[in-house]
């Protein structure tokens, strides 16, 4: 409970911040003309923002979970590849190489079936190569989307 | 009664094939994430190019109406809205479909589109003249007040509190203004590069929708797949028939709703479905299962969104002005055939312009066909596996996003706003708000700033905004709209504390 | 079995041979528009880019891409800064909208961070009203504008775009002042306001009005050009009507590459590329859109864009 209250402070004390940000550089800018609008609605923002936040502070905030330790514990990891794949390995080594490599790495990870066992290996590269052809054939070749190069192709 | 005339072109071997192509091709085209009707149409005007006019329009509108219908598809099964008009579907579709009411959902979804879709294309058909007027009668003040009162819906969009929701809108109304102003060309709150055009709506929606589910799926770690497998219930046709018609108040909210606001240039097919979701649910007596899986959601989205398709060509079929950026590239498809909208269109070429609506009608119901058929199979995907759909629905993101300008910047943006959303999600903010935001930001903003210019020019800013009697009846509507949110909060309070901590 | 393997070998000389030549293009090229799918310039640069693929072109389609906003700032600024100048990112560029709007500033990019192709059209300016207006010539306009000084509200694509242009010239030939109205979306957004009445007249392109006209929804009072459009031979210029407007807001349109792009290719595209809007099925395309065609080889384009930014800045010093 008390964990929640204070979860519920810091999410809402950041978002309190970011619209203090915005207001701050839409009545700091120039040229106003082209702040003007950015100006009114800062102005909602914050004084929304900091509504939120006090009820935050005073323990009212009742709606949303908070976060739980086991949960960020597990998502940790997803989080972590997902960050290197969509930032870094996208564009370093290309769209298709990284979106199998990611795949089959995340699958793995969260995929229950044993580690041991020769067949769920198997099994993980066979969705994966599906996975790919799918997105091969729907992006590459029917939509004509051009990706940047690959490193290996 | 022209129209009727045209009809057997429609059925010529090759227009048919055309339009099977465009529908069942359409259908795919919007249940891929990151493919907007508009990019999907643009995709197909290279091959009308070796066509002639009437087969070409006919594989445009085909492709149109089936996009529009397709985005239902990824809404429920991976709650990524196809394109703006599918967001309302998300709320209750992909909540049925993790319920394993999956198939029923998607039938509804394709009955209420096809019953709104028909009704708009008839409207179109037979009230073209009236309907011109009406739409060129929307000026600035008018968007503006329009976009307002879309702001006001914003709050009662969240169900669990209004202040959080007004809140997201806000965030959503800010992350809008990001980027070049539009009109005075001056740079806002670029502080990294992959920023400088602004924030892609559909690389907004993706990220927003797709990346929390993403993470949500992760937080749950290595489960045993033994315990959650879904049951996917089957849904017979005849009972999501009786379904669909014994929700007729949801069915004429949203095909009414999605028809009106359909036409007005510039705004109307983004937000017909969300508004009429809202609509819909404020006329129903069941207003709290809304949101949980409630199927009077989906038919009022669904009928909305399909409805608006025939009344949005409306401007662009008589006068010639693209109310949409799907009709301007459709535009494109006319001009490529030498074929000016308005009245060459409909005095010289009345094969074209009937054969083109015409297809259009005879599309919704293929479109309706097709989709029952695959509704049974596709709601399988509820089956799949966490692990694995985690990682489909990452991957789909990245594509999709990168996809709609081949940028890598709209890449960046699509997962800093997901993951963001995943904890503002855990505190009670939600992303159908923030979303109504970003998209009625620049309508508003516009609309404003042009409006306040040519109020300045002319009687001035009061008699121009506040003055005439569409204004006074739009700004009507936004009060009632607000008071209407207030009231409800205010019940809501009464009643919790009654009940005690109920939440 | 002996014919399959001289095939293979063949393929695979040809693909390594293709590879060590450097031959371009050996991928399809992409071009960037700066503006919207469906508006005119994309519609014209998927026109006159359709026969890319002919050997007797590039021998590879050019894909073109929309990265609309703010009067196409957002475009230029990624093609300046962002694309690779390796010859596979073209992109389409509009005069005087670029040029004006390196000078007024704030971008990243001038006249100098580009390396024109080729031109394909050229697109004046003109001065509409709806059909149901008391202005019947450009002599109505300054006349009304005149007596009601700033009250005279007008429509265009935006700031610092051919539209724009007009517009400061009209104002500034007649010696009035008027309310120019910039709209987001475009030339369609400009003619919708004036169709419906939200503006008194508007700026707008000489292919966009013609269809307007066509449609029965407007008149055209003049065309900012130095002769009058063969599109609308009864329609009199700016200059025959008393008004002294140049050329400097014709819309311009044509392919170039970022600067730093390899000469060779540069050559090579400056080249084909003319050659390539002068076919014929192009052109019946264009004819038939509406849009008028105007092909200029890359150095009558370089001439063209100097006397253009010295023209524009003159024009825009006192803004």
């Amino acid at each position: 409970m008390n964990l929640n209250r204070v979860q519920h402070s810091v999410s809402s004390g950041m978002v309190a911040l970011i619209g203090l940000w915005v207001c701050w550089v839409s009545f700091t800018q120039q040229p106003s003309e082209a702040f003007l609008f950015p100006r009114m609605i800062s102005t909602v923002f914050v004084l929304l923002a900091l509504w939120t936040f006090a009820k935050a502070v005073l323990g009212w905030s009742k709606v949303g979970t908070g976060i739980y330790a086991k949960h960020f514990t597990n998502m940790l990891p997803g989080l972590l590849i997902a960050l290197i794949y969509v930032f870094w390995a996208a564009k370093g080594l290309g769209f298709y190489t990284s979106t199998s490599m990611a795949f089959f790495i995340l699958l793995s990870l969260y995929d229950p079936a044993s580690h041991t066992e020769i067949r769920t290996w198997v099994k993980r590269l066979i969705i994966t190569a599906v996975f790919m052809v799918v997105m091969y054939g729907l992006f590459a070749k029917l939509l004509k989307v051009y990706t940047p190069r690959e490193i290996f192709f | 009664m022209e129209f009727i005339y045209y009809f057997g072109n429609v059925f010529q071997p090759m227009s048919f094939l055309l339009l099977l192509v465009g529908t069942i091709g359409g259908l795919i085209l919007g249940a891929t994430p990151g493919l907007s009707p508009t990019m999907a149409v643009a995709l197909l005007i290279p091959f009308t190019f070796h066509l002639e006019a009437a087969q070409g329009l006919i594989l445009l509108g085909a492709a149109y109406t089936s996009t529009v219908a397709g985005g239902a598809v990824s809404a429920i099964l991976l709650k990524i809205p196809g394109a703006p008009a599918n967001i309302a579907t998300t709320l209750d579709g992909h909540t049925m479909a993790k319920k394993g009411k999956g198939a029923r959902a998607l039938q509804l979804s394709f009955l209420a589109s096809a019953v709104g879709g028909v009704f708009g294309v008839l409207l179109l058909i037979f009230l073209t003249p009236v309907l011109a007027k009406w739409a060129l009668a929307f000026g600035p003040s008018h968007l503006f007040w329009l976009a307002i009162i879309g702001v006001t819906i914003i709050g009662s969009l969240d169900s669990a509190s209004v202040v959080k929701g007004l809140l997201s809108g806000c965030i959503g109304l800010w992350l809008a203004t990001i980027g070049f102003d539009d009109i005075m060309g001056a740079q806002r709150f670029i502080f990294h590069p992959a920023l400088g055009g602004g924030i892609n709506i559909i690389a907004a929606l993706i990220g927003l929708f797709a990346i929390p589910q993403v993470l949500s799926m992760f937080a749950e770690g290595r489960k045993d797949a033994n315990v959650e497998v879904i049951e996917v219930e089957k849904s017979s046709l005849a009972n999501a028939i009786r379904e669909l018609f014994s929700h007729t108040r949801a069915l004429s909210i949203g095909t009414v709703t999605g028809s009106v606001i359909g036409l007005i240039p510039g705004v109307g097919g983004q937000i017909a479905g969300l508004v009429a979701y809202d609509q819909s649910r404020k006329f129903s007596p069941e207003r709290e299962k809304f949101g949980t899986g409630h199927s009077e959601g989906v038919i009022a989205a669904e009928s909305a969104n399909n409805a608006m398709v025939g009344p949005s060509l409306v401007p662009l079929l008589t006068l010639s002005i693209p109310g949409s950026p799907t009709a301007a590239v459709l535009l494109g498809g006319l001009l490529i055939h030498g074929i000016f909208p308005g009245t060459d269109l409909f005095d010289n070429h009345p094969d074209v312009a009937w054969t083109f609506i015409n297809s259009m009608l005879i599309g919704q119901i293929l479109m309706c066909m097709f989709g029952l058929y695959i509704a049974g199979l596709a709601a399988r995907v509820a089956q799949v596996p966490k692990s694995i759909m985690a990682a489909i629905v990452l991957g789909l993101a990245v594509f999709g996003s990168y996809s709609v300008q081949s940028s890598m910047g709209d890449v960046y943006v699509m997962a800093t706003l997901g993951i963001m959303m995943y904890f503002l999600e855990r505190f009670g903010f939600s992303a159908a708000p923030l979303v109504l935001g970003l998209i009625l930001g620049p309508i508003a903003e516009a609309n404003f700033i042009q409006g306040s210019m040519i109020a300045n020019a002319t009687d001035g800013m009061g008699a121009y905004f506040l003055g005439g009697n569409m204004n006074i009846f739009l700004i009507a509507i936004v009060v009632a709209s607000i008071g209407y949110s207030v009231g409800m909060e205010l019940r809501e309070r009464t009643r919790n504390s009654t009940g005690g901590e109920a939440s | 079995m002996k014919k399959l393997m001289t095939g293979a070998a063949i393929a695979l000389a040809m693909m390594t041979g293709g590879a060590i030549a450097g031959d371009y293009p050996e991928r399809p090229v992409l071009m960037m528009v700066s503006y919207g799918a469906g508006g005119a310039t994309d519609f014209q640069a998927r026109i006159v880019t359709m026969t890319a693929g002919n050997d007797d072109a590039l021998g590879m389609p050019i894909a073109i891409i929309n990265k609309p906003g703010a009067g196409g700032r957002v475009g230029w600024n990624w093609f300046a800064t962002q694309a690779e100048n390796d010859g596979y990112t073209l992109a389409a560029y509009n005069i005087p909208h670029f040029i004006a709007q390196s000078i007024k500033g704030g971008v990243s990019y001038s006249a100098d961070s580009f390396e024109p192709i080729a031109n394909w059209g050229a697109d004046p300016a003109v001065f509409v009203v709806a059909n149901d207006s008391p202005f019947q010539s450009m002599g109505d306009v300054v006349a009304y504008a005149k007596a009601n000084t700033g009250k005279l509200t007008f429509s265009g694509a935006g700031l610092f775009v051919g539209h724009h242009i007009a517009a400061l010239q009209i104002e500034k030939a007649a010696g009035v002042k008027m309310a120019y109205i910039p709209t987001k979306g475009g030339g369609a957004a400009a003619m919708k306001a004036v169709i419906a009445g939200d503006v008194m007249g508007g700026v707008n392109n000489l292919s966009d009005a013609f269809r307007a006209r066509e449609a029965g929804n407007v008149r055209i009072l003049g065309v900012a050009d130095l002769q009058r459009s063969d599109f609308l031979p009864d329609v009199p210029t700016m200059a025959e009507q008393g008004l002294d407007v140049d050329n400097s807001s014709v819309n311009f349109r044509g392919i170039m590459v970022p600067k730093g792009t390899p000469q060779e290719i540069i050559d090579q595209l400056a080249a084909t590329v003319p050659a390539m809007f002068a076919n014929s099925r192009v052109a019946k395309k264009m004819k038939a859109g509406g849009s008028p065609m105007h092909i200029m080889t890359r150095n009558e384009v370089l001439a063209m864009w100097a006397a253009r930014e010295e023209t524009l800045k003159k024009l825009l010093a006192g803004l």
